[in-house]
């Protein structure tokens, strides 16, 4: 509810928000009650774009649950190198307080000696809320995922590598990936293991659960990476089992048609005692001729 | 004997029951029309301002409508069942009570199930149970049961009305012309001829047999309606026998008791006598009886099992329900047994008040059949005002129940003012018969 009454607000920040909400709660809280959050990530995608990502959200300091997202606040994000600054692009966070760009996979980057990347995301600051800005620095890095069947096993192969400034690959060493498969809701983790020597082989499960063509999707995962951020890979293979769909119920007690007994027994009780009602009113009928019959012939005399 | 000539003897006898009207009587139609109004005023309440002015909430949906709609309903189907009874195996007595039990019969079956209309909450939805019916549902077949049993009730009545009917139309010269006019419409022109005689008796006898059977299987069907559910309390395989004969204990106890009231009211000790009251408290006697044993098999059964929500039940039964389930399940059992199990506590007086114990004791059983169960669910509400969880009916309620009740008296007097209560024809019947056989005895003697 509170995030509705801020979405009408013009402002950039939560605080006329808090200001100005007629809620009670509103009334009492102020800025300073609140303890800001800004967070930077970077997820490269399985095609090879890459996803820059702030979360800003007020954290209550006295009520952990009571947590505010800034929207609507513009960030702007930077590649650093060298005193040398590169406005990626900008973004405004949603009302969820996320920011987001999208960089394509042809986007170059400017990198330290050692090959790092430096990202920066910046909120320049309003009149209320103060300027917030945190940089990462990670390394360009390249994951492949190859799914074979080698003697009737499933096996996923991962390979992660960087690349350096000769355009060699330099394979990467203790970096832990997590395997899973896509469901329906979410990702089902199936393994996990560590990258050595720029290379990891997985065995999958027999008997998985595919879609209408059987397939189902692969992601190998490297997540919160000191060195390299969010790393995202996936396959489509046709390896699944294909369950076929339960077909409803036919003419059971809990199906929408009734048990077939059911309709022959009420059909032959009613016709049954209908059908003597219908005689007993034919005889009836017959009582009435026949009075009709009496009455004419007395008339008549 | 000249049969006309007692037809005419016999219409003169209950012409005054027919066309007058006493000051008594005026005062007592009075009463049961202001009981009435009240109902109505109490029913327009509940329309506008919904089951809020009841004692309905969440947890017990059904009150006294739902026991009123079973006990008037029950009291339909024992009636037909004797009804049908009397008329099937030509029981020699059935001439003084057979009318009585088809009034009660008809009106019971029209004001039992308006109470259920009480019940719903959503009226205006009642047509989607006709639209949207499902085989599978025990709501269904008892509508169908209902309606069918009703369309057989008035067929079964009408054909037990026609040759009293036509006695009237061809002996009421004096009547007021509207009343002529009825007659005549209602007599479907029968003339009493051997041949419109043997057919009516044919299709009377038909009708009897199939009004039997058809009680037997609306009274399993209403029985089914709680057994079939998994409620503790309800979820019983001899419900139905059960019903069947809790039905038939109201519905010979209404009877004595209407018998007490016409004879006594009427002046009919001539056609209503002791030897009536004896049998019917007789049978009374093995249907309390039956009762009796059914009413212990069933709480048995709960309290041994041990289940834990028959045993939340059973304690509910003995704590807050304590003195209900006294009056009910003993008092309302075993007053009517010691009176009608000895020779000579039986007397009219003791007979009729047995009956009244037993129509109170069984409408009590009821009220414990359906307002405990309620109030112990599987899943109790927590945390929620115990008006929410308890029931107590409100003025409302008993107001409806009261007019209910004052309809079906008024009703009764009403029909009473149509037809004589002791059917006439059954008395010539009988004398036609002692005739053919007087002269076929004499036929005998002179061969």
């Amino acid at each position: 509810m509170q995030r509705n009454i801020f979405k009408n607000t013009s402002f950039t920040c939560f605080l006329l928000a808090l200001l100005f909400s007629f809620s009670i709660v509103a009334q009492e809280t102020t800025v300073d009650d609140y303890k800001l959050s800004f967070s930077f990530k970077t997820i490269k995608k399985f095609d090879n774009t890459r996803v820059l990502e702030v979360t800003f959200i007020g954290k209550n300091r006295e009520d952990r649950k009571d947590k505010i997202p800034v929207f609507d606040a513009e960030i702007k994000f930077f590649n650093i190198a060298n005193d040398e600054e590169i406005l990626l692009g900008t973004a405004k966070t949603s009302n969820e307080g996320i920011a987001q760009l999208v960089l394509s996979e042809k986007q170059k980057y400017l990198t330290d000696e050692d090959g790092y990347i430096n990202l920066t995301a910046r909120f320049e600051g309003s009149d209320v809320l103060d300027a917030e800005e945190e940089e990462i620095l990670v390394k360009d890095l390249h994951l492949e995922l190859n799914l074979e069947e080698i003697d009737s096993v499933k096996t996923i192969f991962v390979k992660a590598f960087t690349i350096d400034s000769l355009g060699v690959q330099m394979p990467v060493e203790e970096v832990d990936v997590i395997v899973s498969i896509e469901g329906m809701l979410s990702k089902m983790k199936i393994k996990e293991g560590t990258i050595e020597n720029g290379e990891i082989e997985f065995e999958l499960l027999q008997n998985i659960p595919g879609d209408v063509d059987k397939n189902f999707t692969v992601y190998a995962q490297i997540l919160d990476n000191d060195e390299f951020g969010d790393v995202i890979q996936k396959q489509t293979v046709n390896w699944g089992t294909f369950n076929k769909l339960n077909t409803p119920d036919k003419n059971k007690l809990w199906s929408e048609a009734a048990p077939i007994w059911m309709y022959i027994v009420l059909t032959i009780l009613l016709v049954g005692v209908w059908a003597n009602y219908m005689y007993t009113i034919y005889n009836l009928y017959k009582i009435k001729k026949e009075g009709k019959k009496i009455n004419i012939s007395q008339e008549e005399e | 004997m000249n049969l006309e000539n007692r037809k005419r003897e016999l219409v003169k006898e209950f012409s005054p029951m027919l066309e007058k009207t006493t000051k008594v009587s005026k005062i007592w139609m009075g009463i049961l029309v202001a009981v009435i109004l009240v109902g109505i005023y109490a029913f327009f309440l509940q329309l506008f301002k919904g089951h809020e002015v009841t004692g309905m909430r969440d947890n017990v949906v059904w009150g006294v409508y739902i026991i009123n709609f079973i006990f008037f309903v029950c009291l339909s189907y024992s009636g037909a069942f004797i009804s049908g009874i009397l008329h099937f195996f030509k029981t020699p007595w059935k001439n003084s009570v057979s009318r009585i039990v088809e009034i009660i019969t008809v009106l019971s079956l029209i004001i039992g199930p308006i109470f259920i209309l009480l019940c719903i909450g959503r009226l205006d939805r009642l047509h989607y149970l006709f639209l949207y019916p499902r085989i599978q549902s025990p709501i269904t077949w008892d509508i169908i049961a209902i309606m069918t049993d009703l369309v057989g009730c008035f067929i079964y009545l009408y054909l037990t009305f026609i040759p009293d009917l036509a006695i009237l139309r061809d002996n009421s010269e004096n009547a007021p012309k509207w009343r002529q006019k009825l007659y005549k419409f209602l007599a479907i022109g029968y003339q009493d001829t051997t041949e419109q005689r043997e057919t009516l008796h044919k299709i009377t006898k038909t009708m009897s047999a199939m009004i039997i059977a058809l009680a037997i299987v609306a009274y399993s069907v209403l029985a089914w309606i709680f057994s079939l559910t998994l409620q503790p309390g309800w979820n019983s395989s001899i419900f139905a026998p059960y019903f069947i004969i809790a039905g038939l204990y109201s519905g010979v106890s209404v009877i004595i008791v209407a018998m007490f009231l016409i004879r006594k009211y009427y002046h009919l000790e001539h056609y209503i006598r002791k030897v009536h009251f004896v049998s019917g408290g007789i049978i009374l006697l093995i249907i309390s009886l039956l009762y009796g044993y059914f009413t212990f098999s069933e709480y048995f059964s709960r309290w041994f099992s041990h289940k834990i929500q028959d045993t939340n039940l059973l304690n509910t039964l003995f704590t807050r329900y304590f003195w209900q389930f006294v009056l009910a399940n003993y008092v309302g059992v075993l007053v009517p047994v010691v009176i009608l199990f000895f020779k000579k506590f039986r007397t009219i007086k003791s007979i009729t008040f047995a009956s009244v114990i037993a129509i109170l004791g069984l409408w009590l059983n009821r009220y414990l059949i359906v307002v405990p169960t309620l109030e112990t669910p599987y899943l109790p509400i927590q945390d929620t005002r115990p008006e929410f969880i308890h029931y107590t009916a409100t003025w409302v309620e008993w107001a409806l129940s009261f007019t209910g009740v004052a309809a079906f008296i008024l009703f009764f007097i009403l029909i009473m003012k149509l037809v004589p209560v002791i059917p006439m024809s059954g008395i010539i019947d009988q004398e036609r018969e002692a005739l053919d056989k007087k002269g076929k005895t004499n036929q005998t003697i002179t061969e």
